[in-house]
């Protein structure tokens, strides 16, 4: 029951290096994220105009930290289907100590400690005591999902003032939120971590071989461990912004970032490195979702319509991924 | 057929349910009375029904996260048929196949088309719930209920027995058979257990894992059915509290059991009930459950996790030699 990169990762046997991916195949993605752009911005002007571009980089900003942690699980062949609910759980503690008169700085501690409490919990559980990640993520979503709740009684807490949070996500650079520039840089810093140095080496080779990963010495569960860390960090991070962002706690926002999560990640993961999922792929993929999705609200489209577009692109881009790598293998999967 | 290791842990469970029932007992005397006691019935028939095809999908070694949203729309989907107008028995087929259908989907992408279970099932999941709204645009459907005799689904008796309770135990002594007591119920397991060893023995794992998966999908669409009974009304959220009772029941079974079987889940599901509805009774808000499912599933599978119980009796030896 433990054997979970399994699923994630049909491709058990080395890759070759793919040498064949030309530059379509490479940078396909971004060539399609900027078609479609233009081609909103064609239908609708008003996609293209300062305000909605301000918006759109704002949610995405939120996302991408979201999802950041949630990339380098799933690279290193694990799953985490916590990381919403964390947020969410994080978002309400925000707002229920605010609503409560404590301070935005308190409550954004309280915030993160969450995330820290949550991602420490997965860590221990998957990393520490190799127990099955999907169900123990799958519980501790949930635990944190009833907790959100209990502390809204159930329903969302509205604020009032959204604090010194509230100010820094209204700084911005002509059209760029400064969290974008923020987010930005964060993510500069994993590619960095991710392709430069042997830590994110060992991550992609973690997905390839663990057995061998092991025997070559490398403290796997120590790593494992530093990610499911990270990712109740920077997911309950991203709680805190959106307590403010939306001026508000909703005990129940985790659901729409469910998908959009390993959409982005799984679809990220196509582009650039041609099936494994990489911190730029997400940003480009989360860009590109926030967009399509805000597209698709200009031209009227219903949240159920928008819903199928998401498993759509979700099954797409796992198809690819599949495709992509059986590809380079030269025969299918068996 | 029955070890003696089976009639311990049988015995084990039982007096875990008849300690936790008692704790409630004491707290609130109508836990054990005949209305309450059918009142946990039913509710452990939805949950069971949905954990019974989960269960065929994890002895594959599978995952499956599709079936909630799967179950909406094959809620609505038989709420629409009814409220169209066509006779019971038609809407509740329509209904389960749309559970056969995304299942096979499921069940194709998965073992033919060699996709990662999670994602896959994650993304069909989402698919169905988008689709759920295209009956009535995500309002609920309520028409012609009454009129149709589904409510009797959920109102008869047989043999002194509720219908959902009944409908339970007919498709657990079904799934029992299937899974324990044929051929194909080996392979299933043969094919989790080791999927290589399984085809070269000749038994066709890929199409075992797709029936795994549309058990699952009409299982959770027959589970549906008995809510949509019971609350009289179909909508599109109306699957989303099946996903973690579900893996929950599955899996503390089969921490209680040592391996998922159709044994060992009713078991979870029963263990699950009982405490839902105990605490339900102790008027604790319905946000807390998820919150206790999730704590006993997390200890359960860290409890009986062989490495962790073996640090325990480790532990426990150290304390008795140094006693």
């Amino acid at each position: 029951m433990t054997d979970i990169t399994a699923s994630l990762s049909p491709a058990r046997q080395p890759a070759k290096p793919h040498r064949h991916g030309g530059v379509f195949t490479r940078y396909g993605f971004f060539l399609l994220v900027i078609a479609v752009f233009i081609a909103f911005a064609w239908l609708r002007p008003t996609f293209i105009a300062p305000g909605n571009i301000h918006g759109m980089l704002m949610s995405a900003s939120i996302a991408a930290l979201m999802f950041l942690g949630l990339t380098w699980i799933v690279a290193a062949g694990e799953i985490d289907v916590s990381f919403m609910s964390v947020a969410a759980l994080s978002n309400m503690i925000v707002a229920g100590l605010v609503q409560s008169g404590s301070g935005w700085a308190l409550a954004t501690l309280g915030g993160l400690a969450a995330g820290l409490v949550f991602g420490l919990l997965n860590a221990g559980l998957v990393a520490g005591l190799r127990l099955p990640a999907l169900v123990i993520t799958i519980a501790t979503g949930a635990l944190a999902a009833s907790v959100a709740a209990a502390i809204g009684l159930g329903t969302s807490i509205s604020l009032s003032n959204t604090g010194f949070v509230g100010s820094i996500l209204n700084l911005r650079l002509g059209v760029v939120p400064l969290i974008g520039v923020i987010v930005g840089l964060l993510y500069a810093i994993s590619w960095f971590v991710q392709e430069k140095l042997t830590f994110g080496h060992y991550i992609y080779a973690l997905e390839q071989n663990r057995a061998a990963v092991v025997e070559a010495g490398v403290p796997v569960n120590r790593m494992l461990f530093m990610l499911y860390v990270l990712s109740g960090l920077v997911s309950s991070l991203a709680g805190v912004l959106l307590a403010a962002n939306l001026s508000s706690g909703q005990p129940y926002l985790g659901t729409s970032y469910f998908l959009d999560g390993l959409t982005s990640v799984l679809l990220g993961g196509m582009a650039l490195k041609l099936g494994k999922p990489n911190v730029l792929g997400t940003l480009a993929a989360v860009i590109f979702l926030i967009g399509l999705l805000n597209g698709a609200a200009l031209l009227g489209w219903t949240d159920s319509e928008r819903q199928i577009v998401r498993g759509s692109l979700l099954l797409i881009g796992v198809g690819l991924v599949v495709f992509a790598r059986s590809r380079n293998r030269g025969r299918a999967h068996t | 057929m029955i070890s003696g290791r089976l009639i311990i842990r049988l015995l084990a469970f039982i007096a875990l349910v008849a300690v936790i029932a008692g704790l409630f007992w004491t707290q609130n005397a109508a836990f054990l009375s005949e209305g309450n006691i059918r009142a946990l019935m039913r509710h452990m028939s939805v949950q069971g029904l949905a954990a019974l095809g989960l269960t065929f999908v994890i002895v594959v070694r599978q995952f499956d996260l599709s079936f909630p949203g799967v179950a909406s729309l094959g809620a609505m989907t038989l709420g629409w048929l009814i409220a169209s107008g066509m006779p019971l028995s038609v809407a509740v087929c329509g209904g389960l196949a749309v559970g056969i259908a995304f299942g096979l989907v499921n069940g194709v992408a998965v073992a033919r088309l060699g996709l990662p279970d999670i994602v896959t099932t994650i993304a069909t999941g989402g698919l169905a719930i988008g689709f759920s709204y295209f009956y009535s645009n995500g309002t609920s459907i309520s028409q012609n209920f009454f009129m149709s005799g589904i409510l009797d689904l959920n109102d008869r008796k047989i043999l002194g027995l509720d219908m959902p309770f009944a409908i339970l135990m007919a498709a657990a002594i079904v799934g029992f058979v299937v899974l324990h007591a044929s051929r194909f119920g080996r392979g299933f397991y043969a094919t989790g257990e080791n999927r290589t060893s399984a085809r070269f023995s000749g038994i066709p794992t890929r199409t075992l894992i797709v029936a795994a998966f549309a058990i699952c999908g009409m299982m959770a669409c027959l589970s549906i059915t008995l809510l949509v009974a019971s609350s009289g009304a179909a909508n599109v959220t109306a699957g989303n509290q099946l996903l973690m009772p579900a893996f929950a029941a599955v899996y503390l079974g089969a921490a209680l059991f040592g391996r998922p079987s159709v044994g060992a889940t009713l078991a979870g599901t029963l263990m699950m009930s009982t405490m839902l509805n105990g605490f339900t009774l102790l008027a604790i808000p319905y946000y807390y459950s998820d919150a206790i499912v999730s704590t006993v599933l997390i200890a359960a599978i860290a409890l009986f996790d062989p490495r962790v119980s073996g640090l325990f009796r480790t532990l426990v030896a150290k304390k008795d030699k140094t006693a």
